[in-house]
């Protein structure tokens, strides 16, 4: 079979499936009543009704997912390698994190705004927390389970320990945490979700819980969708970051297509 | 110097913290310096074992290994070691792996340029200095990890079956390149081989190793031809003899 190059490409596809299902269940059928399933339409004039505080809506949760998503990645990277690094830090801290690390962070919420009351910052620190959580133990793992050789090699030809980091275990395990950080990202949007359902009188979140109190659902689904894109489109530039930094990398993937 | 005395060996069992598996037993050997001393023996003997216990990777369990006299208890890229596997890094082009050692011992980047440039070319591999390994074959990988350790100009070489992954053309080529740079530079070279013939070529004496399990002794020939080699003593009677008498040996350790 011949493929020709511009077919529809199956994610289009599932889309626009879905969306067809959806105009036909709301729309022509009839077969959902409004608040369960609102239909295109519907969700097209809440938008219209909410566009005057959504643009702030929007940037005040953006805020508060990117830096702590960001602090979270940073920190957490530097946890990690310290933590092999040194083993004075992973004796020091490594006990600590053992025993906060199951803690889920969606339980700390209620305590963080008792602590650090209402503002912006304990919902930052809530994302970073998770974020951090995710890529420190992930760091941390991914050193361990190196090839011994590549530091020996590196030892062998006169690097120290500094160097060594440096130009070997750090681009070593790039590839290795690529999944774990867009789990990570993933998750700040969530992190991000529930710390606003409980704290700040702004954001997306916060708007969702206004929504639902007026049982609302096209503005509930319209912030779902903005939710959405949101965080594709923070996936595809972490994919893209990360094709650039993992070309030298062996990039067949394993298909088991033609294995009886 | 190296001086090998009394040396003992042996991996602990993963699982079972007091059972250990001995390599080595009371083994001796003295490595002049400039000499190229080739070893050979049945796979899993430990060669590869007691080139890391020289690297300063391994301790030694009992006995000494001696570096002009101090005991070895460090790294160092003084004794240089070519790994039996591929030990290239894969995110850095053919270019930056060769430089990596003078790189990280500080040295200008006029020179460094010099000497890699000059040990790639002697290789064989100018021309795709900027690829990165996932491009390269295997044998290709391996000269540049050679290239890589020859750039480090290094006291001592431990080479463990570095030619091992090369077709005959590009390792006969090779094998004289080391013996001119080994005659230039006089560095020391305990290079392990599976290659019979290689191991006459090359070596000033060859000492086969014995298993474990038939004492672990090793068992040193004198390689009488005089120097520089050129590969038609391949041909010559005694050469033949020598192998034939090595071939015997190695066949009697087969079994274990
Ligand atoms: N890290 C390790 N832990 C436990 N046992 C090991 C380890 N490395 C090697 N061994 C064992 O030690 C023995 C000697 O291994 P070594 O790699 O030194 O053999 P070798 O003589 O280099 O063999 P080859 O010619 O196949 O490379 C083998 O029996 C092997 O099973
Ligand atoms: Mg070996």
């Amino acid at each position: 079979m011949i493929k020709t190059k511009n077919r529809i490409p199956p994610s289009l596809l599932a889309f626009l499936v879905l969306m067809v299902a959806w105009v036909l269940a709301t729309m022509v059928f009839k077969v959902v009543t409004y608040t369960f399933l609102p239909s295109p339409v519907d969700l097209a004039e809440a938008l219209w009704s909410m566009r005057k505080n959504l643009l702030s809506a929007c940037l005040a949760s953006l805020r508060i997912t990117m830096s702590g998503f960001l602090i979270g990645l940073t920190v957490g990277l530097l946890m990690g390698l310290l933590m092999a690094y040194s083993k004075a830090f992973m004796d020091t801290v490594g006990p600590f994190m053992e025993f906060t690390r199951p803690i889920p962070v969606f339980a700390l919420i209620p305590l963080f705004m008792i602590w650090f009351g209402l503002g912006i910052l304990p919902q930052v620190f809530l994302v970073a927390l998770g974020v951090m959580g995710i890529i420190g133990v992930q760091t941390y793992e991914a050193i361990k389970n190196m090839p011994l050789i590549y530091i020996r090699a590196s030892q062998n030809l006169g690097a120290n320990k500094k160097t060594i980091f440096k130009t070997v275990v750090i681009p070593y395990i790039i590839p290795h945490l690529v999944g774990a950080i867009r789990v990570a990202a993933a998750t700040s949007w969530g992190l991000d979700v529930a710390a606003e359902f409980m704290g700040v009188q702004i954001g997306l979140g916060y708007n969702m819980i206004v929504q639902q109190m007026y049982l609302n659902t096209p503005g509930i689904m319209v912030i779902v969708l903005i939710y959405c894109c949101f965080a594709i489109i923070l996936d595809k530039i972490i994919a893209a970051i990360e094709r650039r930094l993992t070309v030298w990398t062996d990039r067949a993937v394993v298909t088991f297509e033609g294995i009886k | 110097m190296i001086e090998i005395k009394d040396l003992c060996f042996s991996y602990q069992n993963r699982k079972k913290a007091k059972e250990r598996k001995e390599i080595v037993h009371n083994l001796n050997l003295t490595v002049k310096d400039n000499e190229f001393l080739c070893l050979l023996g049945p796979s899993g003997c430990g060669k590869s074992t007691i080139l890391k216990i020289i690297a300063g990777f391994e301790k030694a369990e009992k006995g000494v290994i001696l570096d002009n006299g101090e005991e070895i208890n460090d790294v160092s890229y003084e004794r240089a070691m070519v790994f039996q596997e591929d030990a290239v890094f894969p995110w850095m082009r053919v270019y930056q792996n060769v430089e990596y050692g003078l790189k990280a011992r500080g040295i200008e980047k006029a020179e460094r340029d010099e000497i890699a440039n000059h040990f790639i070319s002697l290789v064989g591999l100018s021309g795709v200095e900027n690829q990165y390994p996932k491009e390269l074959s295997g044998g290709m990988k391996k000269r540049v990890d050679l290239a890589r350790v020859l750039s480090n100009n290094p006291r001592i070489m431990l080479m463990d079956e570095p030619f091992g992954a090369l077709d005959a053309m590009t390792k006969e080529k090779l094998q004289e390149q080391l013996l001119q740079i080994w005659e230039k530079t006089k560095k020391t070279i305990i290079f392990v081989t599976h290659d019979i013939e290689e191991a006459i070529f090359l070596g000033d004496r060859v000492a086969i190793m014995q298993p474990i399990s038939f004492g672990g002794e090793l068992h040193v020939y004198d390689i009488p031809f005089e120097r520089p080699r050129s590969l038609a003593i391949k041909e010559n009677p005694q050469f033949q003899k020598m192998r034939r008498q090595m071939i015997d040996e190695l066949k009697e350790y087969e079994s274990f």
